[in-house]
């Protein structure tokens, strides 16, 4: 285990069709390569997120011409991983594995993606069909929200959790977003009353707890744990990582809301870091929709089943609580970037353990946990950073 | 019903025989012949022993909503004149969870645990949908 972020950048998440996705790409690239400090010449291997529902973007990325556009001399190969919300995970997996065998020594890793200029009826059918069985889901009119909206319900039922506490998730969210110069809600805090009194989108999901698919790039550089303490630059370093599949039809699962997934690859992490879940500063939890905040913490082990969301609710999770949790804002808090919600999730790490989260800083952040989810929580890839190697 | 602007589910050779008995108002649950699982969606093998030897038994139509959504907006434009639409997920009680839509009912009624019946739509000459109404 031996992976370090020690590069990033990041545009604030809008929506603006005028900012094309190769603008956008080329400033988080050259952005990325600069905060490392390293010469853009050593860079050795391109590692994209897949940009969904962009089949241009996607060519450009899988046949090569992102370092041929940034001129990077030194780059041996490229590749586009896809996993829908966890392909910037995998890009991170497969970047170890050129700094492992000694391919690379540096791994640019660039997601973008611009949905403002994709006919809203076009994304309402891609991201209605992208995860969706076409023989057994589709015929039945399911929506992301929908599905997500039937979980939520099942989790409530379960743990008596009301729908003002899951309201009161994306309070949290909308403050954490509100304090970030990066999110779409900078500055756009919401009240618990406004959230239950947005249309009701599907049950019990109001608008307000839905995604709003915006526009947004991220690009990290990544090294080894030796080569960035050698640098003496400020870095996320990896220390430990698990991974659970709890598999593609959202009706066929044995775990629906993924308590389990979280807490098998959150011991697994923690258990490669030697960590416990008490000794994490930080946890930013990937779900895109306000249950997955909960059943992640029952998950973890923070609390007992069916105690999140109260804990949620008394803004223990929030800026200024005891748990801070989610300081990126989750898609709900943000904005949804397609597969960039995860890239942003790890930009907000680095930031926060290198002590440069502003108004979001969380006092002494030493080791943060993330999980990142791909398609509708197909997986959850949990993994611990640190600011500094073991 | 040829102007049913709907996605119609993509019929594979290993599903026909469930969308054959949908024709005939039949809920057939694929089984497996060796290890004796019932298995949802169907396959071209049983997902727990791998064996080919599969069959099909008839289910008796009835079910339990294990979760549910209420969907008011934010579908696809063919499903807009069906709005609102109930999503759910009905508990079989041959063993399997199958997703469809609860339909004849105000939807505010419906709740988790609520018992089920199936009922069918013909949708054309090759597609008959199955789709769930609460039992009175």
């Amino acid at each position: 285990m031996s992976l370090a972020i020690i590069g990033i950048a990041e545009v604030p998440t809008k929506r603006d069709p005028e900012r094309t996705r190769w603008d956008m790409l080329t400033e988080v690239c050259i952005g990325a390569i600069r905060d490392a400090g390293v010469d853009k010449d050593e860079i050795e291997a391109v590692i994209s997120v897949n940009p969904m529902a962009q089949p241009q973007m996607a060519l450009d990325m899988a046949l090569g011409r992102v370092p041929e556009v940034l001129g990077l001399k030194g780059c041996k190969d490229i590749c586009v991983l896809n996993a829908g919300g966890t392909s910037t995970t995998n890009c991170l997996r497969l970047a170890k594995y050129f700094l492992e065998n000694g391919q690379a020594k540096f791994v640019l890793i660039p997601h973008t993606t611009v949905q403002s200029d994709i006919p809203t009826q076009e994304l309402i059918n891609f991201f209605a069909t992208a995860p969706l069985d076409m023989q057994w889901e589709y015929p039945y009119g399911v929506t992301f929200n929908g599905a997500m909206g039937l979980i939520t319900n099942r989790y409530m039922h379960d743990t008596g959790a009301t729908a003002e506490e899951i309201a009161a998730v994306t309070v949290s969210l909308r403050a954490w977003g509100a304090l970030d110069p990066n999110s779409i809600f900078y500055g756009k805090p919401v009240t618990l009353e406004q959230v239950m009194e947005s249309r009701m989108i599907s049950t019990p999901l109001h608008a307000k707890e839905c995604n709003l698919l915006a526009d947004g790039a991220g690009a990290m550089v990544v090294t080894t744990h030796e080569i960035a303490q050698e640098l003496g630059k400020s870095a996320a370093y990896e220390l430990g990582h698990g991974v659970r599949f709890t598999g593609a039809t959202p009706v066929l699962r044995k775990d629906p809301y993924f308590v389990e997934a979280y807490r098998e690859s959150s011991q697994d992490a923690l258990k490669q870091a030697n960590l416990g879940i008490n000794d994490m500063d930080l946890r930013q939890i990937y779900g895109a929709y306000p249950f997955t905040q909960c059943s992640a913490l029952e998950g973890y082990g923070v609390c007992e089943p069916g105690e999140a969301a109260k804990i949620w609710a008394e803004g223990r999770c929030g800026p200024g609580g005891d748990l801070p949790c989610t300081t990126m804002g989750d898609a709900t808090g943000r904005g949804h970037t397609g597969s960039g919600v995860s890239m942003a999730f790890y930009l907000e790490t680095v930031r926060q353990l290198r002590g440069q989260a502003g108004e979001r800083q969380v006092s002494d952040c030493n080791h943060a946990l993330i999980t990142t989810s791909g398609g509708s929580v197909m997986n959850t890839a949990t993994t611990i950073f640190g600011s500094a190697p073991r | 019903m040829s102007d049913y602007k709907k996605p119609l589910p993509v019929v594979q050779p290993y599903s026909q025989a469930f969308w054959d008995g949908t024709k005939q108002n039949k809920l057939l649950i694929q089984t497996c012949g060796d290890c004796k699982a019932t298995i949802f969606f169907p396959r071209q093998q049983c997902p727990d022993c791998w064996s080919t030897n599969l069959g099909w038994m008839e289910a008796r139509g009835t079910g339990e909503i294990y979760a549910f959504s209420i969907t008011y907006e934010g579908v696809e434009a063919a499903f807009v004149e069906d709005l609102p639409i109930v999503l759910a997920w009905v508990d079989l009680p041959e063993g399997i969870r199958m997703q469809s839509n609860i339909i004849e009912c105000d939807p505010d009624s419906i709740e988790i645990g609520q018992q089920v019946e199936v009922v069918y739509k013909k949708i054309n000459d090759d597609i008959t949908l199955p789709y769930f109404r609460p039992i009175s």
